[in-house]
């Protein structure tokens, strides 16, 4: 097995791990986001969560598509913290909302090449 | 532009720069039960009979051992009537070097004439001394320390207290000690904190000029005694008390060492020391009395009481008899008012702060206000209330300041400005107790009934609608904050289960209510700032909600909730300012901060303290800042060193100097700073070795002005002990 090889497989291996985690998030999403939604408040959380567990799913099966949800769901969380937090004299209210998705959405781009090539090597429906 | 800087800065640094949020937590704080509190059924009427875990020592129980912590004889008493007239004090017109009274003069406005330090040369400001007062928690003792101190000055020396009374004169251009009074309080008596804001100078009217006791200190002691030293030698006055001491807890009836205490200087007003005491909130509704007392600052003997339920009786209680029980207690500076024969008591609540069905009429009309006692009869002359029937602890902390307001019609009225911890400012005429003509006092409506049985909420509140309020707008869903989405999920969560309806939203026992402002201010003891040339008030104060709920007395025995005089109390048991067992009534109180308690960071978004100044005439915010930065505090406590203007939580009081400069350390990053006071802009700071949690203070000797702070530290603020004076000068 030559390095480029080893390097692909570890490719392979984070973006399954990425998408795990992106996974946990969605579930952790759509249970405190229901509970939320049912207490009266935000439905965001429980919408993401939805978005997040597919997106999650999706990468874990090797599917670049996976990779695209996650960063249509950070642009839709960027427009969702610029109108929420509209009000505000100040940019506290982005930290929450944008940080740690931000870091996330960097490490999806990171992984989309890997993520390519897994996708074309399995075909569609074959998962 | 600040706006920008301050994403930029968050999103470039890995470090997540939470706050000093961590600084609300109380030390042994329950966890709020949740919706699953048993809610009354609306029919239980409490009565003696109830069973309940514990049993109230009756009243007129004896006193436990150590409550007369020296062993004093009772005081007897004097004719107020035949006191003699007070020669004039220093405090009237301190010389300009001079910083006489715990707010600098008699007018207490934080406010020095000095002029040698400025916005431009402040930035070469260098230690001249640093003075070790030596009162800090001894291996294995809980950390209770919040020293609060600010010296006083008078000629050459510095006079302060330790934070556990001991009194030190030391010379002020470089800390030498030059005598020292042990005061010998014990770890017992130490209450919720270890605190000690100042100590009085008091030139004698009857002792001639030359004789011991001529010039005095005093101070009152956190085991409630009331001392009398000679200024010059630090030795007891023979002709005070005994050998120099007075029991104040003669007729308090029953109590056990550290429930009833003493953080703030007496003030003296024609020749009546007025003491107040602070009683440990949320033991229980029948607690030691509120009595608010004048004693004879010649020779200690009793003058008057005013003791709220019993107020046509100014005398001590008969043997066997005692103050009335639970009333209003006053653990805030007082201000005294000679020429109006007047001081002017801060008032807290009634025992049992978040329940008040046992309250009875006389103590609602004078609870959570400001109090005008005539000072030679011990008989109120005005009230002025803050809040209506308060069950949320917004007792009044703040020392209020007086001013000469000249008012927008042109007349000149004698003005007390009082700050509370609700963010509400009010500025009320000194003869009357009646607010100023351009500072408009407005009953609004407010939450009503509320929800607990028998126990229904005022139906409006007093607000200052024309001075500018320290605090934002109601906490909306979207305000809730933390590192990451899921703590801010979490805290939305939390904000949707509580009750809230905005301020004054009532006390809530099947699930938790937020309260907001909380009870830490708003403006707490620090009080403000005032410069009477200008009409400038400075002000910082905080912007933490707590999340609080009533638990019935079941539950609160099963979280072990009970008061300090019961034979089982754990000290650290539930707390001042954490859950409290508040005996004698039905419900328990669980009071911790607004946060995600995983991060112990707050729920709410930043910043979390504030200063800003006020122009008194125009009543226009003239700036407003965050204070404190990011670099001691973070996510679980620790530090994340990042100079963020975040805005922290913030004890202690700011000062203005006539060289154009605020002083103020009280944040929880544990600095001094100088802010121009034109501009706002900190233009100079120091770190300090422990938090500076207290009110800084300046003078001048031969020439130089010095700048001191005492960084003590605060245990409940979670700042880093220390037993340290620091103070500073320019080069040279």
């Amino acid at each position: 097995m030559n390095a480029a090889v080893r390097r692909r497989g570890a490719g392979s291996a984070l973006s399954v791990l990425l998408g795990v985690l992106i996974a946990l998030f969605g579930l952790i999403f759509i249970v405190g986001g229901a509970d939320l939604a049912w207490l009266g408040g935000s439905w965001y959380y429980l919408i993401c969560g939805v978005v997040l567990l597919a997106s999650g799913a999706l990468i874990v099966a090797g599917r670049v598509a996976g990779a695209w949800l996650f960063l249509l769901a950070w642009a839709a969380t960027l427009l969702w913290t610029m109108w929420e937090t509209s009000a505000d004299t100040d940019w506290w209210g982005w930290l929450p909302r944008l940080f740690g998705p931000t870091l996330i959405a960097i490490a999806v781009l990171l992984v989309m090449p890997a993520l390519r090539r897994r996708d074309t090597v399995r075909p569609l429906g074959a998962a | 532009m600040r706006k920008l800087h301050l994403l930029a800065a968050t999103l470039l640094c890995g470090t997540l720069p939470a706050t000093g949020l961590h600084a609300q937590v109380a030390s042994h704080s329950e966890n709020i039960p949740g919706t699953g509190n048993p809610t009354s059924d609306g029919t239980d009427k409490y009565d003696t009979a109830t069973p309940q875990k514990f049993r109230a020592p009756a009243p007129g129980a004896p006193q436990a051992p150590g409550v007369n912590a020296a062993n004093l004889p009772p005081i007897g008493e004097i004719d107020p009537a035949t006191l003699p007239a007070m020669v004039p004090q220093l405090s009237a017109n301190p010389a300009a070097g001079d910083w006489v009274a715990y707010g600098r003069d008699d007018s207490q406005n934080r406010y020095s004439p000095l002029t040698q330090i400025t916005p431009e040369n402040v930035g070469k400001l260098e230690r001249a001394f640093i003075y070790h007062t030596g009162s800090k928690p001894a291996p294995g003792q809980t950390n209770k320390w919040a020293a609060e101190t600010t010296p006083i000055k008078v000629g050459r020396k510095l006079f302060m207290c330790s934070a556990t009374n001991d009194i030190m004169a030391l010379d002020a251009t470089n800390g030498q000690q030059l005598w020292r009074f042990d005061a010998g309080v014990k770890y017992a008596s130490i209450p919720y904190t270890a605190a000690c804001k100042g100590v009085v100078y008091y030139t004698s009217s009857t002792v001639p000029e030359g004789q011991h006791c001529h010039t005095r200190i005093v101070e009152s002691t956190l085991d409630m005694r009331l001392i009398s030293v000679d200024s010059e030698d630090g030795k007891p006055c023979e002709g005070f008390g005994f050998n120099g001491q007075v029991n104040l807890m003669q007729g308090m009836g029953e109590s056990v060492p550290g429930f009833v205490s003493m953080t703030s200087p007496p003030p003296i007003v024609n020749g009546v020391v007025v003491i107040n005491q602070e009683v440990l909130d949320g033991q229980r509704r029948w607690a030691p009395s509120g009595v608010i007392r004048g004693y004879d600052a010649e020779t200690g003997k009793f003058a008057w009481a005013w003791d709220v339920n019993n107020p046509d009786d100014h005398h001590q209680p008969a043997d066997g008899k005692f103050y009335s029980r639970g009333t209003p207690n006053s653990w805030a500076t007082m201000t005294g008012d000679n020429e109006l024969g007047l001081v002017y008591v801060p008032t807290g609540n009634s025992a049992a702060d978040y329940y008040s069905a046992l309250r009875t009429d006389k103590e609602n009309a004078v609870s959570s206000s400001i109090v005008a006692i005539d000072v030679k009869t011990g008989s109120p002359r005005w009230v002025f209330q803050t809040v209506h029937k308060d069950v949320w602890d917004y007792d009044i902390g703040s020392q209020p300041t007086k001013l000469d307001y000249k008012g927008s019609n042109g007349e000149t009225v004698p003005a007390l400005l009082v700050p509370t911890k609700r963010g509400q400012t009010f500025v009320l005429d000194r003869r009357t107790g009646q607010p100023v003509a351009d500072y408009p006092v407005e009953e609004k409506p407010a939450p009503s009934p509320g929800v607990v049985p028998g126990d229904p909420r005022a139906p409006t509140q007093p607000w200052s609608t024309a001075f500018p309020r320290l605090g934002f707008p109601d906490l909306k869903e979207s305000d809730m904050w933390g590192m990451s989405p899921i703590d801010q999920l979490f805290c939305r969560i939390k904000y949707r289960r509580a009750a809230y309806v905005g301020e004054f939203t009532p006390p809530h026992i099947d699930r938790p209510w937020i309260e907001y402002p909380g009870y830490n201010g708003g403006s707490d003891w620090g009080s403000m700032a005032y410069d009477p040339t200008t009409g400038v008030v400075i002000a910082n104060w905080n912007n933490t909600p707590m999340y609080d709920q009533l638990v019935t007395r079941k539950q609160a025995d099963k979280l072990g909730l009970m008061p300090i005089d019961d034979p089982n109390f754990k000290p650290g048991g539930g707390g001042a300012e954490g859950a409290g067992a508040m005996a004698d009534t039905p419900y328990g109180i669980v009071v911790t901060p607004f946060w995600d308690q995983f991060t112990n960071m707050m729920c709410n978004k930043p910043p979390y303290g504030m200063i800003e100044a006020i122009d008194i005439h125009t009543k226009k915010v003239l700036w407003q800042h965050p204070i404190g930065t990011a670099r001691a505090n973070g996510p679980w406590g620790l530090p994340t060193f990042l100079p963020i203007q975040i805005g922290t939580p913030n004890n202690g009081g700011p000062i203005i100097t006539a060289g154009g400069l605020v002083f103020v350390a009280a944040a929880t990053d544990n600095q001094i700073r100088a802010i121009d006071i034109k501009t706002g802009k900190v233009v100079w700071s120091d770190v300090l070795p422990g938090g500076g949690q207290a009110t800084p203070m300046t003078y001048e000797v031969d020439g130089k002005q010095y700048l001191a702070i005492m960084a003590g530290g605060h245990h409940f603020m979670m700042t880093p002990v220390s037993d340290q004076l620091v103070v500073y000068k320019l080069p040279g």
